[in-house]
C-alpha cells in the first residue's frame, strides 16, 4: 500500500524543472559554504574561532565546508517538502489522490518516503560537488589534501554525510508536517522558515540554554556532529521524540480531517 | 450484513426495487460544518446502470454530498451504501469508483499522461490503462503536452479520463460541463451516454438543466441540503401538466374561446398583452381535436394550435418554489417515481410518498 504511493509521488518528482531547481539549490548551498569556508580560512589562528589552513589540512578538513551547510540545506529541504505536501491542498489535487488511495496514512507515508529519498539524493549529489569544490579550493589555497583521502578522512566524510542526511530528513519531515497542517505551501514555507530560522535564533540568543530544546537548533547541531550546547546523541534523541510526536499528530489530523480543498 | 447496509436496504426496498439495483443508497445523510447544515438528512437512491442527474442551486450541498460518497468528508450522521459497501468504508468500494470533483485539478507542469500516471500508480493501474483512457476521451494526441497548456474543454476531458482510470462501475462527475462551449458540452453529453451504454452508473451534477434533461433518466433535486425530488425525469415532467397553445384571428375570438374552454372544466388563460390572441389551456394534445371542433362550431378560426411540454427548468423552479411555500406533489417526502403518467392531481403514477 505504501509502495504505490511512493511510486506515484516519484512520477510527480521526476519532472526536470523540479530536479534542476531542488538539486541546484541544495548543490548551490553546499558549494557556497564549501567555497566560503576554505576561502575564508586564515593562515594563523584568529578571533571567533575561524578555521585555519592548518586545520583544513587535517583529515576532517574535507568535510569542514559541508558541516557549515547544515542549516541552509535544512531550510531548502523544509521548503521542498512543505511545497510537495502543501501544494496538494492548494492545487486541489489531494482529492484526486484520496479517491485512488483512501488509506490516508499509507498515502502520507508513501509520499513522505518519496520526498525523503529525493532529498537524500540531492544531498548525495551536492556532497559530490562539494568535495570537488573543496579540492579545487584547496589547490588555490595551497592546502595539502593527502589527509583528506586517508581512511580517517573518508571516515569523517561518511559520518558527516550521515549527519547531514539525518538533519536534512528532519527538516523535511517538519516541512511535510507544516504542509499538512497549514494546507498551503506558501503559508507553510513562510511560517515554518520564520519560526525555524529567525525566531529560533533570536530566542536562542535571548534565552541561554534554549538551543538544547528548539528543533532547528538541534537539527543544525546534528548536521555538525553535535555542538557544545547540544551534543549529538541528546540532540538526536530529543529531535526524534519531537518528530515522532509531530508525525503522529499530523497523521491523525490528515486521516480525520475533511478534505474540502 | 452491517447495520448501515440493513438500514439502507430498507430504504431501497421501500422504493419497490431490489437493493442491488441501486448503486448508491443513503439514509439520513447529514453534514454539518459548525452551525451550518450543508446536507440535511438526505435519502438518496441512485439506480444502477443509468445516468442520474444531481441538480440544485449553488450551495445546495451537491458537492458536499458527493464528497461524502467518496469518503473525503465524514458525514455528521446517517448511513449509506455505495456499490453495496458501507459509506464509512470508502476503501472497499473506491477502486470501482471514478470521480471528477469540482472541476479538473491536476499538476500544471506535468503532461496529461503524467498526471494520469500519478493516479494510475497510486491505484495500482497499468500504463496501458492510461493510454486507453486518453484515447477514449480523445486526448491521445495531446497527452504529452503540459496540463497548463490545455484548453478548458481538454481539462474537463482529462478529468473524465482520470475518473475512467479504474474502469469504474460508478462514475461521479461534479459539473463536468462547467465553462464549456456548446460543442464541448455536446462532446461530454455523448461521452456520458456511451458510458451508460457500457453499463456504468453515471451520477452527474450540473447547473445546466437542459443538459440534464437530455441525458439523464433519473434526477435528484436538492436545495439547502434537503431532498426536494428524486425519480424519473419523465415523472417529474409529467407531474407538470402540458399545455395547448392556441392563437385566434382576433382578440375578441380569444376571449370567446376562453369562456367556452372554461365551461368544459379546463383551466385556461389569455396570455400576453391586453389585445392578445393567444390562449394557454391546461390540456394535452389528446384534447386538441375537441378544441378545434369547439372553436369551429362557434365560428372561431384558429390560426395556431400546438402542445407545449414543460421543461426541466420549469419543473425545477416549480419544485424549488414549492419548497419555500406551496408544496409540490413530488416535493419533500417524495421518495421515488417510476415511469408512468401522472394522475389528475399531477402526481406521477407509481410514485411513493413517505408518511
Amino acid at each position: 500500500m505504501i509502495w504505490p504511493a511512493f511510486q506515484s509521488e516519484w512520477v510527480k518528482m521526476r519532472r526536470r524543472r523540479l530536479w534542476y531547481g531542488s538539486y541546484g539549490a541544495v548543490t548551490g548551498v553546499v558549494l557556497m559554504t564549501t567555497i566560503v569556508t576554505i576561502a575564508g580560512a586564515l593562515h594563523h589562528p584568529g578571533a571567533h574561532g575561524a578555521l585555519t589552513l592548518a586545520q583544513l589540512a587535517r583529515a576532517s578538513g574535507l568535510s569542514q565546508g559541508l558541516t557549515q551547510s547544515g542549516v541552509l540545506l535544512g531550510a531548502v529541504s523544509f521548503a521542498i517538502a512543505a511545497s510537495q505536501f502543501g501544494g496538494e491542498f492548494s492545487h486541489g489535487t489531494l482529492r484526486n489522490l484520496l479517491v485512488r488511495q483512501p488509506r490516508r496514512s499509507m498515502l502520507m507515508t508513501g509520499k513522505c518516503l518519496a520526498v525523503l529519498t529525493f532529498l537524500v539524493g540531492a544531498v548525495a549529489v551536492a556532497t559530490i560537488f562539494g568535495i570537488c569544490a573543496a579540492f579545487l579550493m584547496a589547490h588555490f589555497r595551497d592546502v595539502p589534501t593527502a589527509a583528506w583521502t586517508s581512511g580517517a578522512g573518508m571516515g569523517d566524510l561518511g559520518v558527516l554525510l550521515g549527519d547531514l542526511v539525518i538533519s536534512t530528513c528532519g527538516f523535511a519531515i517538519i516541512g511535510m508536517i507544516a504542509g499538512v497542517l497549514f494546507r498551503s505551501s506558501v503559508i507553510a514555507i513562510a511560517a515554518g522558515l520564520a519560526v525555524l530560522l529567525p525566531f529560533e535564533t533570536i530566542l536562542t540568543d535571548a534565552v541561554p540554554g534554549t538551543g538544547r530544546w528548539l528543533p532547528a537548533q538541534l537539527l543544525e547541531a546534528i548536521a555538525q556532529g553535535g555542538s557544545t550546547t547540544a551534543p549529538f546523541a541528546p540532540a538526536l534523541i530529543t529531535v526524534s521524540a519531537y518528530l515522532a510526536g509531530a508525525v503522529a499528530v499530523a497523521m491523525l489530523i490528515f486521516a480525520r480531517r475533511d478534505v474540502t480543498a | 450484513m452491517s447495520a448501515a447496509a440493513l438500514a439502507t436496504d430498507s430504504v431501497a426496498q421501500s422504493s419497490g426495487r431490489e437493493p442491488e439495483s441501486y448503486a448508491v443508497v443513503t439514509r439520513g445523510l447529514t453534514k454539518r460544518f459548525g452551525k451550518r447544515l450543508a446536507v440535511d438528512h438526505l435519502d438518496l437512491l441512485i439506480p444502477a446502470r443509468s445516468i442520474t442527474g444531481f441538480v440544485g442551486p449553488n450551495g445546495a450541498g451537491k458537492t458536499t454530498t458527493i464528497r461524502m460518497l467518496l469518503g473525503l468528508i465524514r458525514p455528521t450522521e446517517g448511513t449509506g451504501t455505495v456499490l453495496g459497501h458501507p459509506l464509512g468504508r470508502a476503501r472497499t468500494y473506491l477502486s470501482r469508483v471514478g470521480a471528477l470533483i469540482e472541476g479538473p485539478t491536476f499538476y500544471p507542469a506535468l503532461s496529461g499522461r503524467e498526471n494520469l500516471m500519478v493516479l494510475a500508480r497510486l491505484g495500482g493501474l497499468s500504463k496501458k490503462r492510461v493510454d486507453t483512457v486518453l484515447q477514449r476521451v480523445g486526448l491521445a494526441a495531446r497527452g504529452s503536452d503540459p496540463f497548463r497548456t490545455y484548453s478548458l474543454g481538454m481539462r474537463q476531458r482529462l478529468g473524465i479520463a482520470a475518473a475512467l482510470l479504474p474502469a469504474p462501475d460508478l462514475l461521479v462527475l461534479d459539473e463536468p460541463t462547467n465553462g464549456l462551449d456548446p460543442h464541448g458540452i455536446a462532446e461530454i453529453r455523448s461521452m456520458l451516454r456511451s458510458f451508460a451504454d457500457d453499463g456504468m452508473t453515471v451520477f452527474v451534477s450540473s447547473h445546466l438543466l437542459a443538459e440534464i434533461q437530455q441525458i439523464c433518466e433519473h434526477l435528484v433535486v436538492i436545495e439547502a441540503g434537503r431532498l426536494l425530488f428524486q425519480g424519473g425525469v419523465d415523472d417529474l415532467l409529467a407531474a407538470r401538466a402540458p399545455e395547448l397553445i392556441v392563437r385566434t384571428e382576433n382578440p375578441a375570438d380569444a376571449r370567446r374561446l376562453l369562456v367556452l374552454v372554461k365551461a368544459t372544466g379546463l383551466s385556461a388563460a389569455v396570455v400576453g398583452e391586453r389585445e392578445s390572441t393567444t390562449l394557454e389551456i391546461s390540456a394535452d394534445c389528446s384534447w386538441a381535436a375537441d378544441l378545434n371542433r369547439l372553436a369551429m362550431a362557434n365560428g372561431i378560426a384558429l390560426v395556431h394550435l400546438s402542445e407545449r411540454r414543460s421543461t426541466l427548468e420549469e419543473a425545477f423552479f416549480d419544485i424549488t418554489r414549492a419548497d419555500t411555500g406551496e408544496r409540490f406533489p413530488g416535493g419533500p417526502g417524495y421518495l421515488s417515481g417510476r415511469a408512468g403518467s401522472s394522475d389528475r392531481a399531477g402526481r406521477p403514477s407509481g410514485a411513493e410518498v413517505l408518511p
